[in-house]
């Protein structure tokens, strides 16, 4: 079988994400809460950001947000990893505002490019692209 | 505490910039070839010999992909001095604003009373691989696909759209005023004039992001050199003062995990500086902005409180030519001149002191006597630039 010759970069397992690449592998969107100030943290990180408290704890989420803004990328440039992206060209590139408040980069996937607008409302799904890691990507919500 | 009017820029430098063959005859010159070149040239502006600077200070911007991590001590090497004080730019393409900063403390302190700052890259002609990437990006942005910085801003300038109604008419003017007065600077790239039109036109980069928005990579290389108001006065240019320096890294405007991606922490880098130069928005002459983007020197312009966030009718009234009430870009900034990687903001710097010293020829602003200066660095995970530095120059202490 003929290996694809462009992989696409995948995420480094680090310790302080693991938890979420581990909930994402059993189709959870989890990030982490202060238990002092209550914010939540997103990205990954050893203590809150806001109130600098150790007593951080993984949380699960809804899943659900809306769109903030986004790009149709219609062309891969830069670096040579991004040659993989290729065959997925065009695609959107979004910023998801969560429900809860975080704001995460993603895809949204499951409509055509051009029925995407801000403040559409969408939902995680996830994605697998190795034994470990799951993508979590979003689709508009049926209404 | 204040470093106000305590060192003054006394020595520019700019190589020619180059595509390596977009224009016939351009030469293949390596990094270390446009840094010295950069350094003889600024030394031959201040009237000072490489001598001058053993024991004394050397700040060097950090390019974006080179993988030797001691590159300021390696430059010291490749420029043949010994410096008393080195300090890299490791801001990004604010590095060469931020030093500036940083080498006008440790002058101010007396520590030394001479700085070289520098900055160089070969973009074209060198290739140093795709370097690393920072653990958010390399996690959390690269695996969905993100094609760099022109993906995070086309997010920005589309959700300014959205929520103020911009066009590309109130957009386009900034990239016309850039090009006029490119097409008034000989060491500019890009200099036939365009029109809104044009900038209306231009390919798609990564939508609503078009190719005039973008900022133009280069190879070159850019100096210039700080002295002690003491040390100034034997030179043989004006001084052009450090009147005030104000800087934000990692800003953050709401929640962190959600912060607005609107606001840029130019808002308070800025008015630190101001603060220190003691000035108001109406001594200001003129511009430079940090432009690796059109959308990020709109956002400059009203977070630094030229208008207020969302005030259209600003950018439909204002002239931003140097005849006009508020001149930027003079020299056509980076979008017109090219940015040989993070050295590409030090561009802003020598304009700004060519304008005050008079120098600038058919661009030249009517009398400007006070002008800021911004560099701008980093895209960290879900909102815009991560480090605004702002200078505040002048012919008068």
């Amino acid at each position: 079988m003929a290996e694809p010759t462009l992989k696409k970069p995948l995420p480094v397992l680090t310790s302080e994400a693991k938890p979420f690449w581990d909930a994402a592998a059993e189709q959870k969107l989890v990030m982490q809460r202060c238990q002092d100030c209550r914010a939540y943290i997103w990205t990954p990180r050893p203590a809150c950001f806001e109130c600098g408290s150790e007593r951080v704890e993984w949380t699960q989420l809804s899943g659900k947000g809306q769109i903030y803004s986004f790009t149709v990328i219609r062309q891969v440039v830069g670096r040579a990893a991004s040659e993989a992206f290729e065959p997925d060209v065009p695609y959107v590139v979004a910023w998801i505002d969560l429900d809860e408040g975080p704001r995460m980069i993603s895809n949204v996937i499951g409509c055509p490019v051009e029925d995407v607008k801000l403040g559409m409302k969408v939902a995680v799904v996830f994605e697998q692209q190795s034994p470990e890691i799951w993508l979590p990507k979003f689709k508009p919500t049926v209404s | 505490m204040s470093i106000r009017s305590k060192a003054a820029i006394v020595g520019i430098g700019e190589t020619p910039t180059d595509r390596l063959g977009s224009k016939p005859g351009e030469p293949r010159k390596s990094s270390a070839e446009y840094l010295s070149w950069a350094m003889h040239l600024a030394l031959a502006d201040a009237g000072l010999t490489l001598k001058d600077f053993n024991g004394q200070g050397i700040g060097v911007t950090i390019p974006t992909a080179y993988p030797q991590p001691f590159w300021p001590e390696e430059v010291a090497e490749i420029l043949g001095i010994t410096p008393g004080f080195l300090l890299g730019g490791a801001t990004g393409g604010a590095g060469s604003v931020s030093l500036l900063g940083g080498m006008s403390a440790a002058i101010a302190s007396g520590m030394i009373d001479l700085a070289l700052c520098i900055g160089a890259a070969a973009p074209f002609a060198e290739h140093h691989g795709d370097g690393l990437q920072p653990g958010d990006m390399r996690d959390f942005e690269i695996p969905f696909g993100t094609m760099g910085p022109n993906s995070k801003i086309a997010m920005v300038m589309r959700r300014h759209m959205h929520e103020y109604g911009t066009t590309l008419d109130h957009l386009g003017k900034i990239a016309v005023a850039g090009r006029y007065h490119a097409s008034l600077n000989p060491a500019a790239y890009l200099r036939k004039p365009i029109t809104i039109q044009d900038y209306k036109d231009s390919r798609l980069v990564a939508d609503p992001v078009r190719l005039l928005d973008c900022v133009l990579p280069a190879n070159g290389g850019k100096a210039y050199i700080l002295a002690s108001p003491e040390r100034a006065k034997k030179l043989r240019k004006p001084p052009v003062c450090v009147k005030g320096f104000g800087e934000r890294s990692n800003p953050s405007y709401g929640p962190r995990a959600g912060s607005d991606a609107l606001v840029m922490g130019i808002k308070d880098a800025g008015k630190v500086a101001m603060e220190m130069a003691e000035i108001k928005h109406s001594d200001i002459n003129f511009l430079q902005l940090y432009d690796d983007y059109i959308i990020v020197v709109y956002l400059q312009l009203e977070d630094l409180g030229f208008c207020a966030k969302g005030d259209l009718g600003f950018f439909e009234r204002t002239d931003f030519t140097f005849k006009g009430q508020l001149p930027i870009q003079t020299g056509g900034g980076m979008i017109n001149c090219g940015q040989p990687s993070t050295a590409g903001g030090t561009l802003h710097v020598l304009e700004a002191v060519r304008q005050l010293r008079g120098e600038g020829g058919d661009r030249q602003v009517p009398g400007a006597k006070t002008g800021l200066v911004s560099g701008l660095g980093v895209l960290p995970y879900g909102k815009n630039l991560g480090c605004c530095a702002v200078a505040v120059l002048g012919t008068q202490p």
